[in-house]
């Protein structure tokens, strides 16, 4: 390669002096100091121990005084949260739970112990219940009566001194009661919530996400009327709002996507507290020391630091307001904080965004995060786009007509239509899917193969797998297959494929239903059906699929074995009475407002305007004078060649002009939001993950190594919250794959057709000289355009953010929100791209220079 | 009796454009024989080679390779290919390949060869078109006779039962021509089955065993050699005449 005429060249740098380059920058970018230094202390402050007893509750009264329960029956008291002394306690039993409200405090444990105290009294009385149930929680509702909750569904309500056992209709362990008025709310195992409107006299069963039904609901709150949250013990959080004016909080409960765990509803930690201290901002507590805090309802949840060595769990909550309160867990820990928890930054007390290095520190985290995700949908849809447009580029040269899939082909047809595809729609049907797809692949590929080793060393094959169909049965099969595609068949039991008449007729049916073309004949008004297939869209593709099934179905019905050209007698005077008949329509019948007057002098012009267009298309199609009409048929014949259309091309076409003649926009929004593809593509894969798994159970040993590296693969494919990342790779990819396909299909067509010819000369296959010969030098042309392609996807990639994937411009988006600093932000922003743009470029430059045929190109000196 | 190896009977091709390029042609050619069919521009010569292995379907007639019929449908297309040599008037050398693998290929993807055999048997036929000394050069970097001897080293690498020739020598400046034909002389000697398409009208005389003149599609003449120094036909005549003054 001739490093002489390029302007820069790395290569043309004496070595010494490239060693020099290096050394410099890399010691420039070890010296240069993190932009902003600080760090962050816990607010949590250790209140000096008082026994090694586990703490389980806390509770804060209305006096502002502080109440911890623990094991052994365990009471401290913190006087105005400061001055801590123990309680005298008429129980050893373990205390679990409490509660306080304006009137008392009540506290409850193992063993049916419940206690109180009231504000005007100095001591703890206890309530004993007769049935020494272990209680998991109290609470108390409007009236001042007692709850608590315990294993086997159990609730007991403490009302005019007498305890009552009260219906729950459910066996699961209640974990956590609370009230808020007259409305309770019970939550536990199984994804259990239960729910009162009448102060806790009845409860029934709320609607919980299937995917908590195996979870255990710990810990359940609310916050006045308009925000409920809860937790399980896996670390999910449910989330509950009111849902428009009609239905409260507490009925509709859903799963928290958790921005900061990538979309994963679950922070994989043993939650054991909640403690909702206003409508978004949360406190939770777990094992081994967990404490985190979500200022936005549980998007963004960001554990806190503790001030001590933490392996213990973190067991209750209570907080004061906002801002002040206590946690308590194992080993007699009380820990206490005046900032809501939440960390305090030590050496950077104010961040000042309009300091350009702690701006950077500030948010190059969100923009690295950004730049990655967009890096990741990027390598996707590229490759995606690569592999699909390569595959359209080759359906789109193919030469396969249906003349030689019929004639050439037959058996493998007949396998096809009759084998293949109805044994993939039966295995779809039952068994989803997944089975589908792996059905599919698997058939084609095992017939693929018995047929090679069939034919291995044969001169004249025989036929398909062996078979091969006698010439005076052709014919007769063709016209059998061109009866099945008309009409359908029928398969095991219900189960049965519709034929193309069956499929057009209930859509065209379908269809009709819509009433779009108003109650006239008129064309312009029944132009409104050109919508229809979204009305539809499955009833579309079946309606597309019928066409198909019905044109191949009467082509082949009507076969007699020489797969010409077919002439349609008065074929063009059919066409042209037909054209007719819809402009005189369009001009002379009623329509619903104007009738057949002439209302203005646009309409006037658009009556003779079709007029004339009838009148070109008339002279254009017919070529003698009208006169002589009867006299020579022949003219008039249409002629048309069915056998000589290319099934692949055509599919190709359709595809490629439905990608590039729309925008890029509304084709993210279309598949994301209205097709649910990322959804669907989720289904599909977790089904095959599951049917994957399924196998490689069978497999003995090898599943151990097999298992782990499905799992992997599904969850950072398929796993939750990827969906917008799925529909973002299958938009860029599938729209690229068009563009790419063109390109591609240009540098095929530009290599001689001598090279096809040289190749299949040898005796190599079509695919095979496709593989070997016409593809890797077609590809070595299209790397300069496709790499325009390249730069263009990443480009494009920024239309991603519209879709709710979080690449660099939301990324972007979400750094101007917080910082409002809008010119460095999109700098910055800018400048990311451009580093990715530029080393694709730069990588595709390289590329093209390594895979240069030596001997092509310009040559010839300066 | 000497064994046929190629036998065509009544060959026709009508092209989609309503050309009728072939006119109903008979001939056969014999092992190890080698048949130059000559003929001004336009009569069919390529029409026919490209027939005779399917490069383009035939209209009518048969054609069969060692007494079985080539030209119908369940014939495997790409096995009988393997068996029939083609030399192109411009090379068609795959330009991405050394002259190696430019050869290797057909072995090892059609004969399902190992590597290192292919490489075996490929630089024995280049051996023999004299090309040793270019083996890993790129068909870009080699001088127009070169690259049609190793296009011809492509050919003869498959084993073929007979080789065609479209005008090997066409692409070809007059320095050049002799090696090539050089080359192909030294197959006829070795005893190749070979039908070749050509302007070299003294060429033909020398190294054919039988020449087949075409005129409009259909054979104007045929025989030994000889009929160059004395054609029967007027036409032939002619031709023979005209491509003198061009000398
Ligand atoms: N693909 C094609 N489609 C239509 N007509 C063709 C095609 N190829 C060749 N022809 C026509 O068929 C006739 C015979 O062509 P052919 O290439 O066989 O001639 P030729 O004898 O090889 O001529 P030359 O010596 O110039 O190579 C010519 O009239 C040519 O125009
Ligand atoms: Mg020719």
């Amino acid at each position: 390669m001739n490093h002489e005429n390029r302007i820069f060249s790395w290569k043309g740098i004496p070595r010494s002096s490239r060693i020099i380059i290096i050394t410099t920058m890399i010691i420039v970018v070890l010296i240069t100091p993190n932009l902003a230094e600080g760090y962050y202390e816990s607010s949590w402050e250790q209140v000096e121990k008082r026994s090694e007893n586990n703490y389980n509750s806390a509770i804060i009264d209305e006096n502002g005084d502080a109440w911890v329960f623990g094991d052994n029956g365990e009471i401290i008291f913190g006087d105005k949260i400061e001055q801590w002394m123990n309680f005298e306690s008429p129980t050893n039993e373990n205390l679990v739970t409490a509660y306080a409200n304006n009137e008392r405090i009540v506290a409850a444990g193992n063993n049916g112990v419940v206690i109180y105290k009231e504000y005007n009294s100095e001591e703890w009385v206890e309530i004993k219940m007769e049935t020494q149930i272990d209680i998991n929680s109290i609470s108390m509702n409007s009236n001042d009566e007692i709850f608590v909750v315990s294993d086997n569904g159990a609730i007991w309500c403490f009302k005019q001194d007498n305890w009552i056992e009260i219906e729950s209709l459910v066996s699961e362990k209640l974990n956590d009661i609370v009230f808020e008025g007259e409305r309770g709310l019970i939550s536990g195992s199984s994804g259990l919530i239960l729910g009162s409107e009448n102060n806790g006299e009845n409860w029934e069963i709320r609607d919980t996400p299937n995917e908590v039904a195996s979870s255990d609901i710990i810990s359940i709150d609310f916050y006045g009327i308009n925000r409920g949250y809860a937790i399980t013990s896996s670390g999910e959080i449910l989330k509950s709002t009111q849902e428009e004016l009609t239905t409260t909080v507490g009925y509709n409960w859903y799963l928290k996507e958790i921005e900061s765990e990538n979309q994963s509803t679950s922070l994989d930690i043993n939650l054991t507290s909640l403690e909702v201290l206003s409508t978004t901002k949360i406190l939770l507590s777990g094992d081994n020391g967990y404490i985190a805090l979500s200022k936005d309802g549980g998007n963004i949840v960001t554990p806190q630091l503790l001030s001590i060595e933490g392996d213990f769990s973190i067991n209750d909550i209570a907080m004061k307001n906002a801002f002040v309160g206590i946690i308590v867990g194992d080993n007699g820990t009380i820990l206490y904080t005046e900032n809501g928890g939440e960390d305090s930054a030590v050496g950077f007390e104010i961040i000042d965004l309009s300091d350009f290095s702690e701006f950077v520190d500030f948010t190059k985290d969100n923009l690295l995060e950004g730049l990655k995700a967009t890096v990741k949908i990027v390598i996707f849809g590229i490759l995606l786009g690569f592999f699909i447009g390569i595959a359209l580029a080759m359906c789109k040269t193919a030469p396969t007509t249906l003349k030689q899939m019929i004639e050439g082909d037959l058996e493998r047809t007949l396998t096809l239509f009759w084998i293949i595809i109805p044994s993939t729609l039966f295995c779809t049907r039952i068994y989803g899917s997944g089975l589908g797809i792996l059905s599919l692949s698997g058939l084609i590929i095992l017939f693929s193969l018995l047929n090679y080793y069939i034919n291995k060393n044969k001169i004249e094959k025989e036929g398909f797998l062996g078979i091969s169909i006698p010439n005076r049965h052709r014919n007769n099969l063709i016209r059998i297959l061109g009866l099945t595609l008309l009409i359908g068949m029928p398969l095991i039991g219900k189960w049965e494929i519709k034929g193309g008449i069956e499929l057009i007729y209930t859509a065209i049916s379908e269809f009709y239903n819509f009433h779009l073309g108003s109650n006239t004949f008129k064309l312009s008004a029944q132009i409104a059906y050109i919508f229809a297939p979204i009305g539809n869209p499955s009833e579309f593709m079946r309606l597309i699929l019928g066409v198909g099934l019905t044109y191949l179905g009467l082509l082949f019905l009507t076969t007699n074995g020489t797969f010409s050209k077919k002439k349609i007698p008065y074929g063009k005077l059919v066409l042209i009475s037909i054209l007719w008949v819809i402009i005189l329509t369009e001009i002379f019948v009623d329509s619903d407002s104007s009738g057949d007057k002439i209302t203005s002098w646009f309409d006037l012009g658009w009556r003779l305007f079709l007029v004339l267009i009838g009148l070109l298309v008339t002279k254009r199609i017919l070529p003698k004078e009208i006169k002589s009409v009867l006299k020579n048929s022949n003219d008039y014949t249409l002629t048309i060649e069915p056998w000589k259309i290319r099934p692949l091309q055509t599919i190709a076409t359709l595809y490629t002009d439905f990608f590039r003649n729309t925008p890029l926009l509304v084709q993210f929004m279309f598949i994301h939001f209205g097709l649910q593809l990322g959804k669907h593509i989720q289904n599909i894969g977790l089904d095959l993950t599951s049917d994957l798994i399924a196998i490689s159970s069978l497999l003995g040993p090898l599943d151990s190594l097999l298992h782990p590296i499905i799992d992997y693969i599904s969850g950072s494919l398929f796993g939750p919250g990827k969906r917008s990342y799925l529909s973002a790779i299958f938009a860029l990819g599938l729209n690229s794959a068009a563009y790419q396909c063109e390109t591609i299909r240009g540098a095929i067509a530009a290599i001689p057709s001598g090279q096809m010819e040289a190749g299949r000369s040898i005796g190599l296959t079509y695919m095979g000289t496709m593989r070997l010969i016409i593809l890797p030098q077609a590809i070595r042309i299209c790397i300069p355009p496709l790499g325009n392609e390249m730069v263009n996807l990443v480009l494009n990639s920024s239309l991603a953010s519209v879709i709710a994937y979080t690449e660099l411009t939301r990324q972007g988006k979400l750094v101007v929100a917080i910082t409002f600093q809008i010119f460095w932000t999109w700098g910055m922003v800018m400048i990311a791209y451009f580093v990715v743009t530029w080393s694709l470029a730069l990588l595709l430059r390289r590329l093209e220079e390594k895979t240069r045929i030596p001997g092509l190109g310009i040559s010839g000196g300066n | 009796m000497e064994e046929i190896v190629l036998d065509i009977e009544n060959l026709e091709k009508i092209y989609p454009g309503g050309v009728h390029a072939v006119r109903g042609i008979s001939f056969n050619v014999k092992k190890g024989e080698s048949v130059a069919i000559i003929g001004s521009s336009g009569s069919g010569k390529s029409t026919v080679l490209r027939c005779i292995n399917r490069l383009i379907e035939p209209t009518k007639g048969t054609i069969k390779l060692n007494n079985q019929i080539i030209n119908n449908p369940m014939a495997d297309v790409n096995d009988i290919r393997s068996k029939i040599g083609m030399v192109f008037q411009s090379f068609e050398l795959f330009s991405h390949l050394t002259v190696l693998d430019n050869i290797t290929l057909g072995l090892r993807h059609v004969r399902g060869m190992k590597k290192e055999e292919a490489e075996k048997s490929a630089l024995k036929v280049l051996e023999r078109v004299d090309m040793l000394d270019r083996t890993k050069a790129f068909p870009g970097n080699l001088s127009g006779g070169q690259k049609q001897r190793v296009a011809i080293a492509r050919a003869l690498a498959m084993h073929p039962d007979v080789i065609l020739f479209d005008e090997p020598t066409s692409a070809l400046d007059p320095e050049l021509i002799g090696s090539v034909l050089q080359t192909i002389r030294s197959l006829a000697d070795e005893g190749m089955t070979m039908v070749i398409v050509t302007h070299e009208i003294n060429f033909a005389r020398d190294v054919a065993d039988r020449i087949i003149y075409m005129d409009k599609g259909v054979i104007a003449e045929q025989g030994p050699s000889e009929i160059i120094e004395s054609p029967k036909s007027e036409r032939l005549k002619q031709f023979l005449s005209s491509m003198n003054e061009e000398k």
